[in-house]
């Protein structure tokens, strides 16, 4: 279930979002709980329905809904919709925390500790990269299933939030220090400062940023085509 | 140079699964499939400099909520694959400088033109999950296999001919101006590259912070810190 939870977002759409994948996640788990394959089908048609929250840690979610299957194909319950309620709970719970945890601190975390690799002419800052994200991400992924499993629909009541939520703290706290070692790294490559004028320009940019980071829109490449444009109409030649 | 661009569409393709469809492992981020097309076309120092700007400003879109944020995905190959293909033609440093901002301006067109696209591949994912739905319901369990297969060769397909375009139309647009305007161009990545990094730091910098003091008395001491080892290093 975890490597099939890699697939997740692989027909993602507007009408369902992940519930195609969710279901095609989840059908190991219920061709061992249904033998019979008439409602096994009936119980995958009632998972491709609208399911979505942050790829990573559907996999909890997955691990907690197969453990509610399991029961159900003992006692009957939950139904349909109890299992539809329990799916909702657990994905907007997950999407908040996960959102968090990957998309504004991980993910930005890694990029900065391969930057400041690359940053010094390193190829290395790549695997740096790729390493330090998935470290985390395919651990859960593939963790994820056995504790949701294990836990059940109680995943996120226990110990595991504020662990997580305390991991989040620290990455945000390293992920600020990284951002200062690349500034200093950009203002003195080597231990050489760079010439003023590049100084100038970087401190503006920075200031440029944070102003532009307040408001949603322009979104930021929007501002750096800007910059950009307004780079070529200042260089221009007379 | 033909197996160098086909290396680069064919990445074009596996950055496309990797973004979303696929695993999301950040493969498709643009320092990652930059450093692969640095081996490739056996230009690093290219590749990473604009590999570098893009990541940041990668970095810095979040897909987060509703909103489809920016590909750079394709952006990130793209923008690295039109700066070697351009620069491969050029003989001196100075033109190269020229090729980064070109990349770096094609890497954010082909970046935002890709969402279009990216909605559309999702809107043709609607018939299949009805499709897949209606043959589960009817006894058929193999319709989800190939449902999936189905979306990850549209997905695969789209990133391939997307990423082919892209380099097609960039190198035919971009190389006369490469070539004739190398001084001006050049010097414009001068005030680019520094306003362009310090924009996307900005972005990340107030996405860890979040308003919070001790946070940006870690970003002032480390940015002290560093600084004084590295003079300290090279005196």
């Amino acid at each position: 279930m975890g490597l099939r939870a890699s697939l997740l977002q692989a027909t993602w759409n507007y009408e369902r979002q992940q519930g195609l994948g969710w279901a095609w996640a989840l059908s190991p788990a219920l061709e061992r709980f249904y033998p019979d394959r008439g409602v096994r089908c009936d119980r995958l048609a009632e998972h491709t329905a609208f399911f979505n929250t942050q790829p990573t840690l559907a996999s909890l979610a997955l691990g907690a809904a197969a453990a509610l299957e399991e029961q159900r194909s003992l006692t009957g319950a939950p139904d349909a919709d109890g299992m539809r309620r329990v799916k909702n709970v657990l994905a907007s719970s997950l999407a908040a925390l996960g959102d968090r945890m990957f998309w504004l601190t991980l993910r930005p975390l890694a990029a900065c500790l391969g930057v400041i690799l690359a940053a010094s002419g390193s190829a290395l800052g790549a695997a740096a990269l790729w390493v330090c994200y998935n470290a985390m991400h395919q651990g859960l992924r593939f963790a994820g299933v056995a504790w949701g499993y294990r836990l059940g629909p109680a995943v996120l009541s226990g110990e595991l939030r504020p662990r997580l939520e305390r991991m989040i703290g620290a990455w945000a706290l390293i992920g600020v220090a990284v951002v200062g070692a690349i500034v200093a790294v950009l203002l003195a490559p080597g231990g050489s400062p760079r010439p003023a004028q590049y100084q100038v320009v970087l401190a503006a940019g920075l200031l440029l940023g944070l102003l532009a980071a307040q408001r949603v829109r322009p979104s930021p490449t929007e501002w750096a085509f800007g910059a950009g444009i307004l780079s070529l109409i200042v260089t221009w030649p007379r | 140079m033909i197996p160098e661009l086909v290396g680069t569409v064919v990445l074009g393709g596996v950055a496309a699964l990797d973004a979303a469809p696929v695993a999301q492992t950040l493969l498709s981020q643009p320092l990652v499939t930059g450093t692969v097309l640095g081996f490739l076309w056996r230009d690093m120092p290219t590749a990473l400099t604009v590999a570098i700007v893009l990541q940041i400003l990668a970095a810095s879109t979040l897909p987060v909520g509703a909103r489809t944020p920016e590909d750079y995905a394709m952006g990130g190959v793209v923008g690295v694959g039109v700066a070697l293909l351009l620069a491969s033609q050029q003989s001196f440093a100075i033109a190269r400088d020229g090729c980064a901002l070109l990349g770096v301006f094609a890497g954010m067109i082909a970046a935002a033109l890709g969402v279009p696209l990216l909605k559309w591949q999702r809107r043709r994912n609607e018939s299949l999950s009805r499709w897949c739905e209606a043959e589960l319901r009817a006894g058929r369990a193999g319709a989800l296999a190939q449902a999936h297969a189905a979306a990850i060769g549209l997905a695969f397909g789209v990133g391939v001919s997307y990423s082919a375009v892209c380099l097609g139309l960039g190198s035919a647009a971009l190389l006369g101006v490469a070539r004739s305007q190398s001084l001006w161009l050049a010097r414009a990545w001068a005030l680019a590259q520094p306003l362009w990094i310090g924009l996307g730091l900005a972005q990340l910098l107030h996405a860890f912070v979040q308003r919070r003091l001790m946070r940006i008395a870690v970003f002032g001491a480390a940015l002290f810190v560093t600084w004084l080892l590295l003079v300290m290093h090279a005196s």
